[in-house]
């Protein structure tokens, strides 16, 4: 949707669930996306839990997850979102006077859209979507109302368990081929697919070390550099500044994504851009660690024309740094402005291969997976 | 070493010094500063400390009567290599000191040019024989130009045969002639000496200030260039705070130029919040983004201005780490790249492993919190050896492959002039700053 025409803004503000003061001071060069004022909005959507007939509870709490920013990661949102969409099939059962397959549709479609106002979705999401409104599409008519729910409920099983919970254990398989003794592994941020790497590789036996880089505001590799300190793997902690300083040691760089466009552009947390370049500079590997349905046709040359905007207040506010943050109180000032992207688009010549579950492809390969086996969605 | 009272004289402070210990009070607590408290922050800071402490350490310095410009070398290069211990990374400290000493040997050549200039003049006043004169202007004119070699190039065989022309000089032509003349003469060269002795170190405290107020202003230097290079509706990006840029900045929204900046906040000191603040109190539009953005958003920018640390030989840049990353987006974007940087901060060395020799490692409590991960950072536990290493580097080295452009207060030049500038600058006797053992030079 495009955030610069006010008349569909105000179309859109009617039928919102709960309301979103838009942020004051909001970055030219995104106008298009979606700026708001973050404070208010996870007390506003509590207290409509209660007049919210018709919203599911899970979907409500998968909502709230989303805003309060407790499930995070493209898996993660996806498998939340699926489970939830189990729950509002089994619950469902068709009004009279209507057909399952367009009223379930509707259903579906409002909740998306719901969730999309929590937070704006990943293509992950959009793809597991449309695979379920495909799948709704495709029921043939003569199936009893029951038999409907449980073809639905077992697609949405299948979904995750063929495109999410095994193909990672492909990809572990693929990368660990990868890892050699005495190697350093960098990565960014954190990817749980690249998690189940280190710690699969780890478990094999394999000597290595970790680097994990990490960045504001959200310093997500903190979180990763506990859960592999617990296992027992040596690592290296910096930020994204110091990324030269140390890619002289480095061997390979793993990284996960959050989508892999048509040409062969990675979509994937802010920063990462920055780390495969250094990479390339220094002529270190770059693998990234995603899985297929994650792919998408579209295309995209840079981080602009389509991204996610963050809290504002993340970026003005320094935690433990006062003497920096008497900038705090100017987040309404005219001329200053807060820029929190979430997302940046690596382009293709820094990385070296893509580990999918479909094997190791270089990134040129990825409109041919897109274009070839998108079809058996089709043909379940 | 020579007490004569003639070439002692009170200069300004009037503090007696012991020329036996050699000590400077100033000096001690300038190099504690420099080395454990980290007061003086900031390169233009400690370039003007510096020279400020090596101008009162001349003006106490007890100049014999021969060799006063060795005299003052040796006591700068004493007093500079224990700065340049005392904080080897703060680059600015050495350049300063190679500073002085290039001016106390080029104001020492031009007074030895003027002096054996003046004394042929006098000597034709005596009575002396044609082969006298001829071999004391033929002796004159070989010295100077011997002299004004020795300066400027680097050492060869022919210079150190050349190479004392001062202290030479001076007593061949007291000795040639009869007696009655060498009185007359000997007593005008003695004059004469101490006068000259008396001018070297008056020229050199008078150009060590000047250089300490070309340190104070290089900033208006460089700002005055700022209209030349920013153009309206411009997008300029730039990573931490540096005054230069923010003078520069200022200078060209005087000129009622409007642009925009996009500032990196610099983790992990967050410089570019403050940078922010000062340029949205003088109306310029600013956004604040991270510093994982700036390759995100370095296709909307068109010109990347940087401030530097130091300035290396090779045209190479040490730069607030970041600064390398920055250097790569803006090249891949073919974005110029413009770093600001006083002539204070040009360095004669060669970056040799810049990364490790020209970097300081800062406490990991800037990236984690001390309680968090104190367990898997202790070198106590299990085998010794933690199983967590915290990395945080305070500087960054960019190659001069990556710099569009330099812009200093001699105007704007490319990477691969900067060496000649050193030429200007500094001397090619005084790039290892060490105290030579044996006297002479």
């Amino acid at each position: 949707m495009q955030f610069d025409d006010q008349g569909r803004v105000n179309k859109s503000k009617k039928r919102a669930v709960f309301n979103q003061p838009e942020a004051k001071n909001r970055v030219e060069l995104f106008r298009h996306l979606p700026q708001y004022e973050h404070g208010s909005q996870l007390t506003d959507l509590e207290s409509k839990f209660l007049e919210l007939d018709s919203m599911h509870p899970a979907v409500y709490k998968v909502g709230v997850q989303y805003l309060a920013g407790d499930v995070t990661g493209g898996n993660a949102r996806c498998i939340a979102m699926l489970r939830a969409f189990q729950e509002v099939i089994n619950d469902y059962s068709t009004p009279p006077g209507k057909t399952l397959v367009r009223d379930l549709t509707a259903k579906i479609s409002s909740y998306v859209s719901f969730l999309i106002e929590c937070r704006p979705l990943s293509m992950s999401m959009g793809n597991a979507i449309r695979f379920q409104k495909s799948r709704i599409a495709k029921l043939p008519l003569t199936l009893s109302e029951t038999e409907a729910k449980a073809a639905l409920c077992n697609d949405i099983d299948r979904f995750i368990n063929e495109k999410i919970i095994l193909a990672d254990k492909v990809i572990v398989r693929h990368a660990a081929t990868k890892v050699r003794d005495g190697d350093v592994l960098l990565t960014y941020g954190s990817s749980c697919v690249v998690e189940m790497i280190l710690l699969y590789a780890h478990e094999l036996g394999k000597q290595f070390r970790v680097v994990v880089v990490d960045s504001r505001p959200k310093h997500e590799g903190q979180a990763l550099l506990r859960r592999l300190l617990a296992k027992g793997l040596s690592c290296t902690y910096t930020h994204i500044n110091a990324v030269s300083y140390i890619m002289h040691e480095v061997t390979r760089v793993f990284l996960g994504a959050s989508s892999v466009l048509s040409n062969g552009t990675t979509y994937s947390r802010v920063g990462t851009a920055c780390v495969a370049m250094v990479a390339h500079a220094f002529r270190v590997p770059v693998l990234i660690c995603c899985e297929a349905y994650k792919f998408h046709e579209r295309v995209q040359l840079d981080s602009i024309c389509s991204n996610e905007l963050g809290d504002s207040n993340d970026i003005a506010r320094v935690p433990g740094r006062p003497d920096v943050n008497s900038m705090d109180n100017r987040t309404n000032e005219k001329n200053l402005q807060f820029l929190n992207l979430m997302y940046d688009a690596t382009p293709s010549e820094y990385v070296s291969m893509i580990i999918t579950d479909y094997g190791m492809i270089p990134p040129t390969s990825v409109p041919v997976i897109v274009r070839e086996y998108r079809r058996e969605y089709l043909l379940i | 070493m020579n007490t004569d009272d003639s070439s002692w004289w009170p200069m300004g402070d009037g503090v007696l010094c012991n020329a036996a210990s050699q000590t400077y009070p100033s000096c001690n607590t300038f190099t504690h500063a420099l080395s454990f408290f980290n007061k003086i922050e900031g390169s233009q800071a400690t370039a003007r400390q510096t020279a400020e402490l090596l101008r009162s350490v001349i003006s106490q310095q007890r100049v014999p009567y021969t060799n006063q410009a060795g005299a003052l070398i040796d006591a700068v290069k004493a007093i500079g290599e224990q700065l340049i211990a005392a904080n080897p990374v703060e680059l600015a400290v050495g350049n300063i000191v190679r500073r002085v000493l290039h001016i106390i040997r080029e104001e020492d050549l031009s007074l030895t040019t003027a002096a054996i200039g003046g004394l042929n003049l006098s000597a034709v006043s005596d009575d002396e024989n044609d082969d006298d004169r001829d071999g004391d202007s033929t002796l004159s004119a070989a010295a100077v130009a011997a002299a004004a070699r020795s300066t400027l190039r680097p050492p060869s065989l022919q210079t150190l045969l050349e190479d004392t022309p001062v202290s030479a000089a001076v007593p061949q032509t007291s000795s040639s002639g009869g007696d009655s003349e060498g009185k007359s003469k000997f007593s005008f060269t003695a004059a004469d000496k101490s006068s000259r002795s008396r001018k070297l170190k008056h020229d050199v405290i008078e150009a060590v200030n000047e250089l300490i107020q070309d340190i104070v202003t290089c900033h208006e230097q460089i700002a005055e260039q700022a209209v030349e290079h920013i153009h309206q509706n411009e997008v300029i990006l730039t990573l931490g705070s540096s005054r230069t840029v923010l003078e520069f900045l200022f200078a060209a929204k005087e000129k009622k130029r409007s642009f925009r900046v996009f500032v990196a906040e610099g983790a992990p000191r967050y410089q570019g919040h403050l940078l922010a603040k000062e340029l949205v109190a003088r109306g310029l539009q600013t956004t604040l983004i991270t510093d994982s953005a700036v390759f995100a958003m370095i296709s909307r920018v068109n010109m990347v201005i940087v401030g530097a640390h130091a300035v290396m030989a090779n045209g190479g840049v040490i730069a607030p780490v970041g600064m390398n990353l920055v250097a790569l987006a803006a090249q891949k974007h073919a974005v110029p790249f413009v770093v600001l940087a006083g002539s204070h901060k040009l360095c004669p060395l060669y970056p040799h492993n810049p990364e490790v020799l020209l970097n300081e490692l800062r406490s990991p409590s800037e990236l984690l919190d001390f309680g968090e991960f104190s367990d898997c950072m202790d070198f106590g536990s299990g085998s010794g050896s933690p199983l967590l290493h915290v990395v945080n580097p305070a500087f960054d080295y960019v190659p001069p492959k990556l710099v569009s452009l330099f812009i200093t207060d001699a105007g704007g030049h490319n990477p691969s002039y900067m060496y000649r500038l050193i030429a200007d600058y500094y001397s090619a006797d005084d790039l290892v700053v060490q105290r030579r053992a044996t006297a002479g030079n």
